[in-house]
């Protein structure tokens, strides 16, 4: 499994938000025009309540909410990029989070779902991959970034 | 009369209902009963009985003589099946390891009862009657047919009440064959009444021999010779619909013979029953499961049937003191007897001291006795003897299950033959979860995680919130997973790897419909919550297995310590 096979170009964007909770809807909201997910309020629920009981924002400018979602058939991953950050993600070392990366899988995709979580962390360890993403202007760097079309 | 009335009494007369709408009130009510004298705790065969005395002869009369030779096939069916489902009890193996227990103890009781009624009689009688061959008589005839003991209400109460042990053996083993010992004291009695009351032309002794030597061995032989014929057909099927229509069928088959030829249908039908679990063990016991199963509307019909031919209207000052002393004589005659030859043959303690509790039960072959003395020698002698036994047949069945239950509840042997079947049937989810099992909390990380899996050896584990309300189930293989992804495991909660909980049970859940979602769905582990969806604990599929397989022989080890007191 690559991740280029699952990122989309419009589902890469610089976000508008000011606050973790309106990234998260904005990033949820890109699914909407696409009909992926039936029930969206749901997924927005079971989101939020992942991010009550632990914070995802994992340092390093990182975020990666994450959910298996029984409405999901295939693997989707929503990034949302913020150069000046998200001072209220509660990330572990208290940074704030200028990557937001949604991982949503179906309920039965615990594999992929792992999988894919491992692969991100993996390449966003790449200090100077992480600069490059927050320096992006427009959406369309964003994808451009994460594919390596921009090199 | 008005036309209403008249309308009713022509239409509605109790006495007019055909045989259908009686079998339907005998056996819809007769179930109905016997639920109810189960809920007070009493043998339903009580229960039975009860409605048998209220609908025929001594209450309502709805169930006539008319119906009731025309139900009689269905007793006589009944009284097949009965001895058929006995013989299936009787394996070689108890039969080696009991023969001489059960022999001394068959004697002993069934003497004892013959002696002690006799004398008593006797005496009594001449004090009636000052006639000391009359008083003799009675003596001996009455002596005889209380030696008998019925195993149709008594093996009921054993079989309601699953029990196991020595007690039980010996019971079942004496009421089976006590029939015999019966007949033979029967036969030499009426040979010597015979004589005694001067109408000794048709009953010589030898004569009554042979007539018992031709009941008992024909009867063994042709029920030995069609357990094997079905034990044969048996063993190329495998269709239970098939299996249980041919052993019906053959069973059927037997009585019939055994009615044409006169000879004993107990003891026929234990015949065929005792060679087919012996020769067969393992196939037959599905078709004794099978047969079990299609017993309880012909049982109910049977016990419905001894209440209801029992009528006690004609006592009279004199029957009614004979039939307390013939009462009291037996019971003490049996005891003494049964405590005799236990303590002789170093039978078991609960054997001892429970067994006379358990030969009170008189019916069939003692009312069937009783009515060919009645055939036999006409007049006060005959009438005398089938009151007697009517009477205090009466008294037994009423007051003989009771003190079988407890007996059997006293020497601990109630509910120790048990079946898994049984006892997921009695189980509920309750019974069957792991109550202890720890929780895993949302929000907990795969460390803290890991060291509960590695505390105990359960595969899966509840998953709640901090209330305590379930959330999913974590199963092994899910915390096997995130090695996949083991440079972020510590990102990772319990609800990003746990399953959704696809079937949930309450506490109350019948065991039952546990073990069918387990095998309808495939599924290894089930949680079970309050009404809140506060974890209560958790039934894995291979635990319940261990944990039904451990309660069996628990139940197997406790009937076999009884043995040794």
């Amino acid at each position: 499994m690559e991740l280029n096979e699952i990122l989309r170009p419009n589902y890469c964007r610089v976000l508008k938000s000011h606050t973790k909770t309106e990234a998260l809807i904005e990033l949820v909201d890109l699914l909407d025009k696409e009909g992926t997910v039936t029930d969206i309020e749901e997924l927005k629920r079971e989101i939020f309540y992942r991010e009550q009981i632990m914070s995802t924002g994992i340092g390093q400018g990182i975020g990666i909410p994450h959910v298996r979602f029984a409405g999901i058939s295939e693997p989707v991953i929503l990034v949302g990029v913020k150069p000046a950050g998200f001072e209220d993600y509660e990330s572990l070392d208290g940074e704030p989070v200028k990557m937001i990366f949604m991982i949503l899988v179906g309920g039965e995709q615990h594999k992929e779902y792992l999988r894919i979580l491992s692969l991100l962390v993996h390449r966003l360890k790449d200090e100077a991959f992480r600069t490059s993403l927050t320096s992006v202007e427009n959406s369309e760097s964003v994808y451009a970034v994460l594919t390596g079309e921009s090199h | 009369m008005t036309g209403i009335e008249l309308f009713l009494g022509e239409h509605l007369n109790p006495e007019k209902l055909n045989a259908l709408l009686l079998l339907g009130v005998v056996l819809f009510g007769g179930t109905w009963v016997g639920r109810l004298f189960q809920l007070w705790k009493i043998p339903q065969v009580v229960g039975y009985i009860g409605l048998g005395l209220a609908l025929g002869n001594t209450g309502l009369g709805w169930i006539d003589l008319t119906t009731m030779s025309h139900l009689q096939p269905f007793s006589t069916f009944a009284l097949g099946l009965i001895g058929f489902m006995i013989g299936g009890e009787l394996k070689i193996k108890t039969i080696k390891k009991y023969g001489k227990q059960f022999t001394t103890i068959l004697l002993m009781e069934s003497l004892g009862a013959f002696v002690v009624v006799s004398i008593l009689i006797t005496l009594a009688s001449w004090f009636f009657f000052k006639n000391w061959s009359f008083a003799i008589s009675l003596g001996l005839l009455m002596g005889s047919i209380s030696s008998a003991t019925a195993p149709a209400a008594t093996t009921d109460v054993l079989w309601e009440n699953k029990t196991k042990g020595p007690l039980t053996t010996i019971i079942l083993g004496i009421v089976a064959m006590d029939d015999a010992v019966a007949l033979l004291l029967f036969a030499v009695s009426t040979s010597v009444v015979g004589i005694l009351m001067g109408n000794g032309g048709d009953v010589s002794l030898s004569s009554s021999l042979l007539d018992l030597v031709w009941e008992v061995g024909i009867a063994v032989v042709m029920g030995a010779g069609m357990g094997f014929i079905l034990y044969r057909v048996i063993r190329s099927f495998s269709d239970e619909d098939k299996i249980l229509a041919f052993s019906i069928g053959a069973i059927l088959l037997l009585i019939g013979l055994a009615i044409f030829l006169g000879v004993d249908i107990i003891l026929a039908a234990m015949s065929m029953g005792f060679f087919i679990t012996n020769f067969a063990p393992r196939r037959s016991k599905e078709t004794f499961h099978l047969v079990e199963r299609f017993t309880p509307p012909v049982f109910i019909l049977f016990f419905v049937m001894v209440g209801a031919k029992l009528d006690i209207k004609g006592l009279t000052s004199v029957t009614v003191i004979l039939a307390v002393i013939y009462l009291l004589g037996r019971i003490g005659g049996k005891s003494i007897g049964a405590i005799t030859g236990s303590v002789l043959s170093r039978a078991p303690r609960s054997v001892r001291r429970y067994l006379p509790f358990s030969l009170l039960s008189q019916a069939g072959v003692a009312i069937g006795l009783s009515i060919v003395a009645g055939q036999v020698f006409l007049g006060p002698l005959g009438d005398t003897i089938v009151m007697v036994v009517t009477a205090t047949t009466f008294v037994v069945q009423l007051a003989g299950p009771p003190l079988v239950k407890f007996a059997i509840t006293r020497a601990g042997e109630v509910g120790l033959n048990i079946t898994e079947e049984d006892l997921i049937r009695q189980s509920r989810a309750s019974d069957i979860a792991d109550k202890d099992i720890p929780t895993i909390k949302e929000n907990a990380d795969i460390k803290s995680i890991l060291k509960i899996f590695a505390e105990r050896d359960n595969l899966y584990y509840p998953v709640v919130n901090e209330e305590g309300v379930l959330k999913g189930i974590l199963p092994i293989e899910k915390l096997k997973d995130t090695f996949i992804a083991s440079d972020i495991a510590e990102f990772l909660l319990a609800l990003d790897i746990m399953d959704q909980a696809e079937f949930i049970c309450r506490p109350d859940t019948e065991a039952s419909e546990v073990r069918d979602i387990f095998k309808n769905r495939g599924l290894s582990s089930i949680p079970v919550v309050d009404e809140n969806g506060i974890v209560y604990g958790m039934i894995e599929y291979r635990r319940m297995q261990q944990l039904i397989t451990r309660r069996l022989l628990e139940l197997k080890s406790k009937a076999t310590a009884l043995e040794k007191v």
